[in-house]
């Protein structure tokens, strides 16, 4: 049984210039224990996606269609009070932390226990310094740096406090938006490791959002690459890594270098940005797409299943062509 | 074509402004009391009798409410007040712009000076901006009356100016610590260009437009400044003001029986200064785009 | 501690500010037109003690000999005395100092207080009836001529209504006649009410637009997705989370507007004949006092220079991120 499934859910921003749909028709769900990865550039509606499922969207933006089952409730007519019940409690949120995500004028302990007591407000001073305390245990900090303000936490630590922060009442989900981007490389991959071992020790469910599909590959067993606001291709880690379909997850692929071929690594221009609100009616990434027929940019692709788990969102010439070119 | 440019940018900057309610509500007023200034010119075509500070009319001992040969009424020694309104008018736009224009020419080259030549020449100049921003300019300008006795104009509006640099100077020197380590600049100085020429030359023209909005802020608080001193008894003595007209009616003792009388100085006043409270921060609005989305969404 | 230090350094430089403040006025002074011992020996004075005074001053010495004189008068807490008053400047001026500070402590916190309240409520409700209401009162109380504003009131409510007294700060009969404490403190606050009214309006204006300003950038801050994203109830947002950091820009400002406040106290205790050390220096200003005018200037000058510092310690107090 599926934890949290979206159907069909399409989401727009109302702007001077008309109805931005920054996610177009999107359907996925992820299961119990399992790790879902977002890939896709800046403004493909990663982002928008994990807002929505937190109830966070801003004032101009609104659900268009589709629905959102999270633990057999619908989302999508949850009132402002319901949402507040769930947020932080069932469904949890990591920041980016170099997005001054913690507040800089109270301790850090206090921001981590302010989301215990708001969803268990019978608890004791003692019980919530007791949760605090293995929380910091989980994520490694030192428990004396409880009581430090933000300013004297270093990147990585701040990270790993908004990891607690998302963990402190033990959320069956979790929505990691661009946790690491911002982290050196060796950090970062401390604060991604943590990430999947407490996800796995948790047994908790944990989509995860980046444009680094690199990173994604290392948290996530299912993946789904976006582009444009809609899902052009998903599967699992290995579908998707070994036997990428859709042209533009082949692009996204070989601009990941690698040390150990030899080979050309070729960049095809993306010249275009894709306009979400006068969309044209084909295919989105036909602008782009190296192996374009003119029947692309009229007619809408399909999903093209190639195995029980793995599908892309093309056309069946686009993935033959690819194969061949 | 660099003219042309400078004029692109007018345009642009115009359209955002003019859209702004508030911007154009400040432009209204400030046309109505530029008209009046001007009227101010015409005031002695009318005959000594409307004179602001010596005329007075001869059927008149009294301080009187409005009538047709004056129209918002006569102080107690029969003076017209709308001709000292129109000449309050002219005043406060000579003292609010010369003051403000003085008062970022010394900004803006400080700033600039402090900002390019950092260290210790920096740390002196912008903690002597501090102690001047702290220090009340009614209170300075009281003490230095009680030295030399009155002012006139011009030494009062120069006194303001001097008090009222820092804040320009502060900004016009981030604005420059910015723009000295950009590649033009750089360039420029490999080049083998002089300090001297590199300021003027260089750093001045991109730092200009900010000082100039400045100063409608600096114009509010010269007007400010002047119309308290001159309220007090300490402006300059020949020259009437809207402060002196309050002053009048309040050491007159006409306050409680003239509204005529008390009312439209104080309305100018506070109006004036309005306007151009709300001119600059629609301005504000045309140089920074983050305010301005604030605004409408 | 760090703390400690910095208060040392910023009372040195205070001191050393006001050193340089004190060498200005000195030259100054001599450079003024006209006789400088007729402006600081009081003309009424008999020749005997024209003369006594002139040598206690130094003022027949030269002039190096005279500023040492006249450094060492001050630190010695001699002022000069007062021409019109006939009494030493210091008695004056401190009898005038707790109605000053009164009248500007407690006006300068409620509009404070105030502001930050008001601020904070508009820029939440941003856009609507009270947000539109809040921000044009504020920008009509924040462009108000000060004296007229204080005339409107004494003229309306004093005069028209006769709600309040006229001006002064007591009602003599009232302590001639030996009344209660409490009733004493009544007649003060009475008397307080109109010149602390027109203060309270005039700086609520502006720390209500800076708090509305300040606010709404604090709001578009992450950490209040964060706090939104812990199912934090609004009211905790906004009085918690967002407040306290958009109080910050308002702490300082009181500083920074202290030159202004400053200015408006001196023409608000002259309309309201509030006995205070504004009204005291135009009062010296007018009639030519000058030992009284210096005194109160100085005085001014150092209420400035220390109520700064209280204010940066007040928001490194605040601010975390700020120790000395």
């Amino acid at each position: 049984m599926a934890i949290l499934s979206v159907d069909n859910l399409s989401i727009g921003y109302q702007t001077k210039k008309g109805m931005l749909k920054a996610v177009n028709d999107i359907s996925f769900s992820i299961e119990q224990g399992r790790s879902l990865g977002f890939v896709g550039e800046s403004g493909c509606g990663k982002t928008t996606i994990g807002m929505t499922l937190m109830g966070l969207l801003p004032d101009n933006a609104s659900i268009l269609s589709g629905n959102i089952n999270f633990m057999e409730k619908d989302l999508c007519d949850f009132s402002e009070d319901q949402w507040r019940n769930i947020r932080g409690k069932d469904v949890a949120m990591i920041f980016q932390a170099a997005m001054n995500a913690l507040n800089p004028v109270f301790r850090v302990g206090e921001q981590i226990a302010e989301a215990i007591v708001t969803h268990n407000p019978a608890f004791s001073k003692n019980e919530v310094n007791d949760r605090l305390k293995k929380l910091y245990n989980m994520v490694e900090i030192p428990e004396h740096r409880i009581s430090d303000f933000p300013h004297e936490y270093s990147g990585g630590m701040k990270q790993r406090a908004i990891i607690a922060m998302a963990l402190a009442c033990s959320p069956k989900l979790i929505i990691a938006d661009e946790p690491t981007t911002a982290l050196d490389v060796i950090v970062q991959d401390q604060i991604l490791k943590e990430i999947k071992k407490i996800q796995q020790a948790l047994n908790m469910s944990l989509i995860f959002i980046s444009h680094d599909i690199a990173v994604v590959a290392e948290v996530c067993e299912d993946i789904c690459v976006m582009y444009a606001g809609q899902i052009i291709e998903k599967g699992s880690k290995r579908e998707v890594f070994t036997s990428p379909k859709h042209p533009y997850t082949k692009t996204l692929l070989s601009s990941y270098l690698s040390l150990d071929s030899d080979e050309n690594i070729l960049i095809p221009d993306m010249m275009e940005t894709p306009d979400l609100i006068d969309a044209n009616p084909g295919c989105q990434f036909s602008c782009n797409c190296n192996c374009r027929s003119t029947e692309c940019s009229k007619n809408a692709p399909g999903w093209i299943d190639i195995s029980k788990t793995h599908k892309a969102f093309c056309c069946e010439q686009g993935l033959s062509r690819t194969n061949n070119g | 074509m660099h003219k042309n440019h400078y004029l692109k940018r007018f345009l642009k900057g115009w359209k955002i402004f003019i859209k702004n309610p508030l911007g154009k509500a400040g432009l209204i007023i400030l046309f109505v009391f530029m008209l009046m200034a001007l009227a101010s010119f015409l005031v002695p075509l009318l005959g000594p009798m409307y004179d602001p500070m010596t005329g007075t009319d001869p059927n008149i001992k009294v301080s009187t409410g409005p009538s047709f040969s004056h129209w918002i009424g006569t102080d107690n020694v029969g003076r017209d007040l709308f001709t000292q309104l129109l000449e309050g008018a002219k005043v406060a736009f000579i003292v609010g712009l010369s003051s403000a224009f003085i008062s970022i020419v010394i900004g803006t080259t400080i700033g600039m000076i402090s900002g390019y030549a950092g260290g210790f020449i920096d740390a002196f100049l912008m903690r002597m901006a501090d102690i001047i921003m702290v220090m009340p300019s009614l209170v300075i300008l009281l003490i230095l009356a009680s030295i030399f006795g009155q002012f006139n104009i011009w030494i009062i509006v120069f006194i303001i100016a001097i008090m009222r640099w820092p804040a320009v100077s502060r900004i016009i020197r981030s604005q420059t610590l910015s723009l000295k380590n950009r590649p033009f600049i750089e360039a420029s100085k490999v080049a083998g260009a002089s300090n001297f020429r590199i300021i003027f030359r260089h750093i001045m023209p991109n730092v200009l437009p900010l000082a100039f909005l400045y100063m409608t802020f600096r114009v509010t608080s010269a007007i400010l400044v002047e119309a308290a001193l001159s309220f007090l008894g300490f402006g300059d003595p020949s020259q009437v003001s809207w402060g002196m007209m309050l002053q009048w009616v309040w050491k007159t003792g006409h306050m409680f029986q003239a509204p005529y009388w008390l009312m439209p100085p104080g309305i100018c006043i506070s109006l004036l200064t309005l306007a151009f409270y709300l001119l600059g921060r629609a301005m504000d609005e045309v140089l920074d785009p983050r305010l301005r989305k604030e605004g409408q969404a | 501690m760090g703390n400690q230090k910095f208060i040392f350094n910023k009372l040195l430089e205070i001191f050393i500010i006001f050193f340089v403040i004190l060498t200005l006025l000195f030259f100054l002074f001599r450079l003024s037109p006209g006789d400088p011992i007729s402006k600081i020996v009081d003309p009424m004075l008999s020749p005997e003690d024209t003369l006594h005074m002139i040598e206690q001053l130094g003022l027949d010495e030269p002039v190096h000999t005279q500023y040492f004189i006249y450094i060492k008068n001050f630190f010695s807490g001699n002022l000069g005395h007062s021409f019109h008053y006939g009494e030493p400047v210091s008695n004056i001026i401190m009898d005038k100092l707790p109605c000053t500070i009164l009248l500007f402590t407690t006006s300068t916190i409620l509009a404070a207080l105030a502001g930050v309240f008001l601020g904070k409520i508009s820029a939440w409700k941003k856009g609507s009836g009270i947000d539109s209401f809040l921000s044009i009162s504020a920008l009509i109380c924040h462009t108000l001529f000060i004296p007229w504003f204080a005339l409107l009131l004494l003229w309306g409510l004093a005069y028209k209504v006769g709600w309040f007294p006229l001006g002064g700060i007591i009602s003599p009969e009232l302590w001639i006649e030996n009344s209660s404490a409490f009733m004493k403190t009544l007649d003060v606050i009475h008397h307080m009410l109109l010149p602390l009214g027109t203060l309270f309006f005039i700086h609520l204006g502006s720390y209500l637009l800076l708090m509305r300003s300040s606010m709404l950038s604090v709001l578009r801050e992450d950490y209040i997705i964060t706090a939104r994203a812990k199912g934090l109830s609004e009211r905790i947002i906004r009085d918690k989370h967002a407040a306290k950091n958009a109080a910050l820009p308002v702490i300082t400002s009181v500083g920074l507007s202290l030159a202004f406040s400053i200015n408006g106290g001196a023409l608000t205790e002259q309309i309201f004949t509030w006995p205070g050390i504004g009204r005291e220096l135009i009062f010296a200003v007018s009639n030519n006092d000058y030992p009284l005018a210096q005194a109160c200037f100085l005085l001014i000058a150092a209420v400035v220079l220390i109520a700064n510092l209280v204010v940066d310690l007040l928001y490194a107090y605040l601010d975390p991120r700020i120790r000395y």
